[in-house]
Formats: C-alpha cells, sequence, structure tokens
C-alpha cells in the first residue's frame, strides 16, 4: 500500500479522482513544495480529496481538483461574464454566478477617473476578471487586465448569452481549440466571449448563425472531440 | 437586498433584444419554430395516480389521492375535486418556500377551471351515500424544475395522473343498508375515475410587437414576453377555459387564430396523454396478474380441490352437503374472481406468449385455464340450488 502511495500522484493525474482518494503521499516526498488548488486539503501526512472531478496537475507544483458545476466560486484572475443587477455611487453590483453578489468599482477602467464613470443599466453583460476572492467578501472584479489595460474587458454589445455548466466554460477554452469551435469557426463567423463562471456569450451577424452556434455548444457538452466534429458537421450540412 | 437581487430572474439587455430580434425571422433560441411544442415525455410512478411529466427541461410531478368525507351541504350527491401546488425552491431560485406566490395561485386556479368548471370529472360517480360520505379527490402538483409553461406540464401532468388513478371500490352493507364497506384492491380491483374528456392548456405568450406569437414560452421567453394567454381546450375543440394575465391588449383575430392552434395542438396532447396511459395500463395488468399469481393461486388451489371433493359428495351422501353450506357462496365468490382474472390471463397470453410457462408461480395459469373455461361460476351454482 505504502509504495503504492508514492507513485500513485502520477498515476492520478488527468484521472477520475472521488472524495477520501488519497492523492500524494507527504512523508515520501521531503524537501519539496506544493500548492494545492481547490477539491484537496491535507490530513497530516497525505493529500486527499474532497471532491469527485479530474485531478490536474501543473508544473512544477500546483495541485486541483477540476470538476463540473452548475455554481461558480469565484476565484482571482478568472475571466467571468457578469449581469449587472444595480449600481451604486462607488461599485456596480455584478452578479456572476457566484454565491455572493460581486462588487465592481467604478473607478476599475482604463483610465478610470472620477469624472468619467461608466454607466451601465441593470442587465448589462460585462466580460471582467476577478480580482479578489476572498472567503467571506463579496468578490472583486475589474474591466482591466493585470497591466491596467482595457483589452477585450467591458461591456458585450447585442449577441446571445446562455449558460452552461463550468466544465463546458473550461472545455471551449480549452487549448488547442475544441473541436466543435474549430468546425463551426471553419464555415461560419461569430464572435464568442467565454467566462469561466458558465456564461457564454455568442454575436454573429444574422440571428439564425448565432442560434447554431449556441445550440451546437450547448449540445456538445457531454460528447468527446470526435463526436463533436461529427455533430457540428452535420450541424453545418443541414444549413447550408 | 442582496440574496433578494441574486434571486430574481436575471436575463440580459442583449438576450432580450436577441429573442425578439430572433422572432422577427421566426426563430426561436432553442431552435423551435414559433409554433411548435416542445418534446413532451409522460412518465407514470409506482402508485396509481402518479405522473411525471416533461416537457423540454420542465418538470411537473403529479399525485392523486382520494379520501371519503362529507359533501358540501348545496351539493349532496357530487364528490369534490381540489387542487394543490407545490413550487419548491429547488426548481427556481425565485420561488420562495413556505407560502404559495402569485404565481403558484394562479397554475392552481387555472387547472383547477379546466377540470372543474368543463365537468370533465364525473363528480357524481364519486357520491357513496347522499349527503353523507363522498369521495374528495386531491391532485398535488409539484414543481421540479421550472424551463417555462409551467402550466401546460402541469395540467398534462394532472391529466395523466387522474387518468391512472384507482380508487377503491366500495358497498354499502350492515343492517340499515347505511354502512360503507370499503374493498381493499386486493379484494376487489380498485376503479378508475370517470372523466368525459381531457381538457388541455395551451398557452401563447405574446410580445411587444403585435405580431409576434410563440407557442409553448421557455423560461427566457417567458422574462421577455409582455402578454400571455392560456386556452384550455379538449380535443373536440370546446373551449373549457382561458386565462389572459398580463396588461398587453390582444386583437381578436389573433385571439381566433390562437384557438385554433389551440385545438391542433390538444388533439395531439391527448393523443399523447392517452397513449402513454394506455401503454402504463397494460404495464400494469401484466404486474398485477404476476403479484396475484404468488397470493391467490394457493386459494384457487385450495377450490380446486374442495371442487373436486364435492363433486364426489353430491354423488356419494347427502349427509355432508349441509356442513358445507356456507362455502359454497365463497366459493361463487372466488370463481367470480378467478373469471375476471382469467380473462385478464387470456390478453397476457397473447402479449406474452409461451413465457407464461416458463416461470414458477406464473405457471399456474397454463394449468388454471383450461380448467376456468370448462366450468364457470353459473354451473357450479346450479347444483347447489338443487341440493339446498
Amino acid at each position: 500500500m505504502e509504495s503504492k502511495l508514492s507513485g500513485s500522484a502520477t498515476n492520478l493525474v488527468d484521472q477520475l479522482v472521488y472524495p477520501g482518494d488519497v492523492v500524494l503521499d507527504l512523508s515520501s516526498m521531503t524537501n519539496q513544495t506544493i500548492k494545492l488548488g481547490g477539491g484537496l486539503r491535507q490530513d497530516s501526512d497525505v493529500i486527499s480529496v474532497m471532491k469527485a472531478g479530474r485531478l490536474r496537475f501543473s508544473k512544477p507544483n500546483k495541485y486541483w481538483v477540476e470538476s463540473s458545476q452548475k455554481r461558480y466560486v469565484p476565484h482571482a484572475e478568472d475571466s467571468v461574464l457578469g449581469i449587472v443587477v444595480d449600481s451604486r455611487s462607488d461599485n456596480f453590483l455584478v452578479d456572476i454566478k457566484g454565491p455572493a453578489i460581486a462588487f465592481l468599482p467604478v473607478l476599475a477602467f482604463e483610465g478610470g477617473t472620477r469624472r468619467n464613470i461608466p454607466k451601465f443599466e441593470v442587465g448589462a453583460l460585462l466580460y471582467v476578471r476577478v480580482v479578489k476572492a476572498n472567503p467571506g467578501m463579496n468578490p472583486e472584479l475589474s474591466c482591466t487586465d493585470a497591466s491596467g489595460k482595457a483589452g477585450e474587458f467591458g461591456a458585450l454589445k447585442e449577441g446571445y448569452m446562455f449558460e452552461c455548466s463550468t466544465g463546458l466554460s473550461r472545455m471551449l477554452l480549452s487549448s488547442p481549440t475544441c473541436p466543435v469551435l474549430d468546425t463551426l469557426g471553419k464555415k461560419l463567423s461569430f464572435e464568442i466571449a467565454v467566462g469561466l463562471n458558465g456564461r457564454v456569450w455568442v454575436n454573429a451577424s444574422s440571428p439564425s448563425t448565432t442560434i447554431i452556434v449556441a445550440n451546437a455548444l450547448i449540445n456538445s457538452e457531454p460528447l468527446s472531440g470526435v463526436q463533436q466534429k461529427i455533430m457540428a458537421e452535420k450541424l453545418l450540412q443541414r444549413v447550408q | 437586498m442582496e440574496q433578494r437581487l441574486a434571486n430574481c430572474v436575471q436575463l440580459t439587455v442583449n438576450e432580450k433584444q436577441f429573442i425578439e430580434n430572433a422572432l422577427l425571422s421566426e426563430l426561436r433560441v432553442d431552435g423551435r419554430g414559433p409554433l411548435e411544442y416542445r418534446k413532451l415525455s409522460i412518465k407514470f410512478g409506482k402508485d396509481d395516480g402518479s405522473a411525471e411529466v416533461q416537457l423540454g427541461e420542465t418538470r411537473v410531478m403529479s399525485f392523486v389521492s382520494a379520501q371519503l368525507v362529507q359533501p358540501y351541504k348545496d351539493r349532496p350527491n357530487e364528490g369534490t375535486l381540489s387542487i394543490f401546488t407545490e413550487f419548491s425552491p429547488m426548481a427556481d431560485p425565485s420561488f420562495e418556500p413556505g407560502r404559495p406566490g402569485e404565481s403558484a395561485v394562479e397554475l392552481g386556479r387555472i387547472i383547477d377551471r379546466g377540470l372543474r368548471e368543463s365537468r370533465a370529472i364525473d363528480t357524481e360517480s364519486l357520491c357513496i351515500l347522499s349527503a353523507k360520505l363522498v369521495w374528495a379527490i386531491r391532485i398535488d402538483i409539484h414543481i421540479l424544475d421550472n424551463a417555462g409553461n409551467l402550466v401546460d406540464a402541469a395540467n398534462i401532468a394532472a391529466l395523466a395522473s387522474l387518468l391512472t388513478f384507482r380508487r377503491p371500490e366500495c358497498s354499502l352493507g350492515g343492517e340499515d343498508g347505511q354502512q360503507v364497506v370499503v374493498h381493499p384492491p386486493e379484494v376487489r380491483e380498485p376503479l378508475p375515475l370517470i372523466l368525459h374528456h381531457l381538457p388541455v392548456a395551451v398557452t401563447f405568450g405574446f410580445f411587444s410587437n403585435e405580431n409576434l406569437v410563440v407557442l409553448d414560452p421557455t423560461y427566457h421567453e417567458e422574462a421577455v414576453m409582455t402578454g400571455r394567454m392560456t386556452a384550455t381546450l379538449n380535443a373536440n375543440g370546446d373551449v373549457c377555459a382561458i386565462q389572459k394575465p398580463g396588461e398587453q391588449g390582444i386583437f381578436q383575430h389573433i385571439i381566433m387564430h390562437c384557438l385554433k392552434l389551440a385545438h391542433v395542438k390538444a388533439g395531439d396532447i391527448t393523443a399523447k396523454i392517452k397513449d402513454a396511459v394506455e401503454k402504463h395500463n397494460n404495464e400494469r395488468a401484466l404486474q398485477k396478474i404476476k403479484r396475484r399469481s404468488s397470493s391467490v393461486s394457493v386459494d384457487v388451489c385450495g377450490t380446486t380441490a374442495r371442487l373436486g371433493g364435492k363433486q364426489n359428495q353430491s354423488g356419494g351422501g347427502k349427509d355432508n352437503s349441509h356442513l358445507d353450506q356456507l362455502k359454497p357462496k365463497d366459493e361463487a365468490n372466488f370463481m367470480e374472481c378467478d373469471a375476471t382474472s382469467s380473462g385478464q390471463v387470456q390478453i397476457n397470453k397473447k402479449d406474452e406468449g409461451s413465457k407464461n410457462f416458463t416461470g414458477g408461480p406464473s405457471s399456474w395459469y397454463g394449468k388454471k385455464d383450461p380448467y376456468s373455461e370448462c366450468v364457470n361460476s353459473d354451473l357450479l351454482k346450479a347444483p347447489m340450488d338443487s341440493e339446498c
């Protein structure tokens, strides 16, 4: 058992893990620093799993468990799609599907000053970045990237937004480009913004294209790469 | 405050615009045409009178139960029908636990009106003892998942559960003929309710652009649309009820057009419900036969043996005949029961072919069948009378 555990860390990476599974044995890896992400915890000498999902590892030393869920737990540096629900004198209140409403300071825009405060009506859709996500506090958002530039962040005009699981969002953001987007993108022209909180915005010149893309993406969730490709190709044939 | 913000229906400006724009070119966000219904599937529970309906992503469960109560004074000969709705916060975060919201009351009322005021259920057949005892039918509707158009889904669920509901059979007995005997389902087959017709609710959504009409609006469309109309019709096209909330006015010709569409849809849905119920009833009949085989077969065996003995006795001596005087009545009853069940068995045999002969307890039918064919209860009664 012990000998198995020491080697099991690498075996379990990218495998499905379940609560209670032991992924790392610390006693056999002295003089190493590891960083734990969501879904893992330290029980004295071992690292065990707290939620079902896939164990991920990023060099040099980060471990976390990735799962697909309908609720979003905010993490710093995530790009998300938020909906403005209210505006206060110094903050916009934005819903990012998290357990608490997030704050977007009115100054968190490129070149933001007291004088040029942007105006968003209730229901506006924003592409924003999570800056702070401390437990017990409302998350804080920003419409600039880390260097203070607006980049792609800001309000999204027109288009259609649908909600999905966080797993689908992550699949759409993965690199290399996921097959369904790749196939659709070769034939159709559309814009897409994917938030890690399980919201996807699609825009195209005609509503029919938008609907086709949106439904193709929703349907692709349970499919494998090859199936996605076949599904998207069939869909495109039917349209043309 | 924040919790309330998080709970309300959140639809972005983008979505609202898009839904309306797409409708202008006769497209809906889920890929349907404006007058298409979502996929409907009806499932039934183990108990009689429970049904679960899935309309697209909307899920509604309905359960029918019955109770013996005293009737209302002004209607001494009629049973009662009541509808209760339960909106679980799991179905939609905007549903609050505890008190029923406006939508919950409205939903209950629409279904109630459709069923009761069109006299779809024969309430007089629910009377057992005039002004004393009637059946009170109760329909419990649980919303499991809200993805739009709860009214239609709940109405279909209510109809499906009413169609599969069975109430225990009752008879009057006792010295004065006023004592009510409720027969347990094992003794007498429970009775279905009498439904004269099926009122099906069909919901339309209207938008600020007056020419836009959609059938079976989804959750998102419900948040955008400005008016709604639910028409309750049966398959013959009789309008049983109409509910039109929302401020927007609609032209008369649009309403007439909607009613024509609703007639077609009501026919389709009625056919679907009937199909599902028939399928369920067949399955149920098969299960019942299997269950009975284990419990009743012993009795059947006993009667056959006794009957054999009796025929000998009637030939041999008359001394014992008075000892058995109580038995013939019971046996006649048994044989009546058997006659009905053997009818079912024959149906069963057609369906299952030779399957019956392979199983342990079910193989009784293979043996019993020829017997019940040649001896029926009338034949049995005649010699008994002559004996006495």
